[in-house]
């Protein structure tokens, strides 16, 4: 047999809370992490609301005007070469590690792996090319690069926790930290290290959210109650977020020995593509249709034996209706009926970080032994009949839970979790 | 290759004003450079320097940089990298209005080979 993944620790830096027993009760309560904003300070723009990260401000791209709460500690060496969402992150992983009973000189020695997920920082990057811009190119700050390019989080984490494993930053859209997982899941499996650390982040700016809007895939809706509905009739777009997520995977025969808490295992994961579009979404979600087929199958686990979906549903008129037909193709016609939400109604899509923090809320979930209802959902779009959306969090205890991710260019990928026996 | 016409962001980074640059530095240090500015007062050029050191210390220093000895090497003693060291020489360069170039930093090694680098600089360059 090989080794099998378990997840034993988890942090979070999210708009519904920045640590373990908020995030749970926004959960469990249905509390969303909206708030009212004014992006670039234009009254005018149609993007009235944003799923806010509370107690962190980067008003300026100066890290010495950043803030962050004081129980996170933040070394000045590292701030210079951060991103807003390298703060996220740092901070998730510190909590993901306490959590994990882990300490941070554990992880040097080879053994242990970082894989990493973001898109960079738009934000920082603008600034930067700014700053060239009007200099010519003659100055330039000389962290601009590391700070602000896709993989900033992995350069920056891997040399402060002296990360000596394997290394790497995934980029496939709203599906990067999925892929992060996965493929972490798979360095347990195949032997190659003992415990992963799974980071996904990303700022949550005016840079990093409006730019969809040139996409039309934001919603227009101002009021932070209903703005973000996944499978609803009136859903008109996505709500944006940011932050960061980190969860800690290891080896079920080194989390035993070290007496770890195991919140879920990690059985099976797989992807496809949908080869499609570059930015919507294969109609009938053949691509996602597939990844969850392919998940179940590394997994030998049946549609049956599914409790509980976490979709990848942003609120988007056409990506939750080809998630819809998706899940009906691999449960509905088959019988099968699990339970089915988008937390994404609670948090916001949180583009690169989206699937890891939602492997996490599957996974608090399992340890907790509850289902995340389907908030804000009122009048389920017709095409998503035969799907369970319960419109409130159960006192449920899933055994097998399913998350699914997707991104631009038809990217699908699923985890399969379940309870620890 | 032609440069994409500077952005809103681009103009404001050429009209940052010096008050603005130094808005991070202890109070006495901004007084400090504004008496050299008017009064072209090195001692004051002394003390903005060290507070620019310690703006950009990877770590905080412990003891203030105006107390160590003028001996005291800015990578082996301070704990600077190369990086760090840019940025300090970027952030004097646009402060003071002057240029210093990769092979002449390479000469700079303690606190004092900076500070009579950058009066000797500045001497050339104005006061203003």
């Amino acid at each position: 047999m090989p080794p099998l993944p378990v997840i034993t620790g988890l942090g979070f830096i999210t708009s519904i809370g920045n640590d373990r027993p908020t995030v749970l009760r926004s959960l469990r309560e249905l509390r969303h992490g909206f708030e009212s904003v004014e992006f670039f300070g234009n009254p005018d723009l149609p993007v009235k609301v944003a799923g806010t990260v509370k107690g962190f401000a980067f008003p300026t791209p100066n890290w010495r005007d950043w803030v962050w709460p004081d129980h996170f500690a933040v070394d000045r060496e590292l701030l210079r070469g951060l991103a807003p969402h390298g703060v996220y992150a740092l901070c998730a992983l510190q909590q993901a590690l306490a959590d994990a009973g882990l300490d941070p000189a554990a992880l040097a020695g080879g053994q242990t792996g970082l894989f990493c997920a973001s898109a960079g920082s738009p934000f920082l990057l603008g600034h930067f090319l700014n700053q060239m811009y009007a200099t010519r190119g003659e100055r330039g700050n000389p962290m601009g690069i590391i700070s602000s390019i896709a993989g900033t989080l992995n350069f920056n984490l891997a040399a402060h926790y002296k990360i000596s494993g394997a290394v790497c930053g995934f980029v496939s859209a709203c599906a990067s930290s999925s892929h992060a997982l996965g493929y972490a899941m798979d360095e347990i499996r195949l032997g190659r290290q003992q415990r992963m650390l799974v980071v996904g982040a990303e700022d949550m700016t005016a840079e990093s959210i409006v730019s969809f809007s040139t996409l039309r895939a934001l919603s227009n809706n101002p009021d932070p109650a209903t703005a973000s509905r996944p499978f609803d009739r009136r859903r008109d777009g996505f709500v944006g977020t940011g932050g960061a997520v980190a969860l800690v995977v290891e080896d079920a025969a080194l989390a035993c020995r070290r007496g770890a808490r195991v919140y879920a295992e990690l059985v099976g994961w797989g992807q496809a593509g949908d080869g499609y579009s570059v930015a919507t979404s294969h109609p009938e979600g053949a691509g996602l249709r597939e990844a969850m087929r392919r998940t179940l199958a590394d997994a030998r686990v049946d549609a049956h034996e599914v409790s509980y979906v976490n979709a990848h549903a942003t609120s988007t008129p056409a990506g939750d209706r080809s998630e819809a037909l998706a899940l009906q193709a691999v449960f509905t016609s088959n019988g099968a009926k699990p339970r089915v939400s988008s937390t994404k109604a609670l948090t916001g899509h949180a583009l690169s970080l989206a699937g890891a923090m939602e492997a996490a809320f599957c996974a608090l979930a399992i340890a907790e032994g509850f289902i995340p209802g389907a908030a804000h959902l009122e009048e389920p779009d017709p095409v998503c009949a035969g799907l369970d959306f319960p419109r409130v969090s159960l006192c449920e205890a899933p055994h097998f839970v399913l998350n699914n991710s997707s991104g631009f260019g038809g990217s699908n990928v699923c985890h399969l979790l379940r309870r620890p026996a | 290759m032609e440069s994409p016409v500077p952005s809103n962001s681009a103009k404001t980074y050429l009209a940052t004003s010096q008050a603005d640059r130094i808005k991070h530095l202890p109070a006495e240090a901004r007084a400090a450079f504004q008496r050299f500015q008017t009064l072209g007062d090195p001692a004051g050029l002394d003390m903005v320097i060290c507070a620019i050191l310690a703006d950009f210390m990877p770590r905080r220093p412990t003891v203030p940089l105006a107390e160590r000895p003028g001996s005291t090497r800015l990578i082996d003693d301070l704990g600077f990298d190369s990086l760090a060291i840019t940025e300090v020489i970027f952030f004097a360069e646009d402060l003071f209005g002057i240029t210093i170039t990769n092979e002449e930093m390479v000469h700079v090694r303690t606190l004092d080979d900076l500070r009579g680098f950058i009066r000797r600089k500045v001497a050339v360059h104005a006061p203003r």
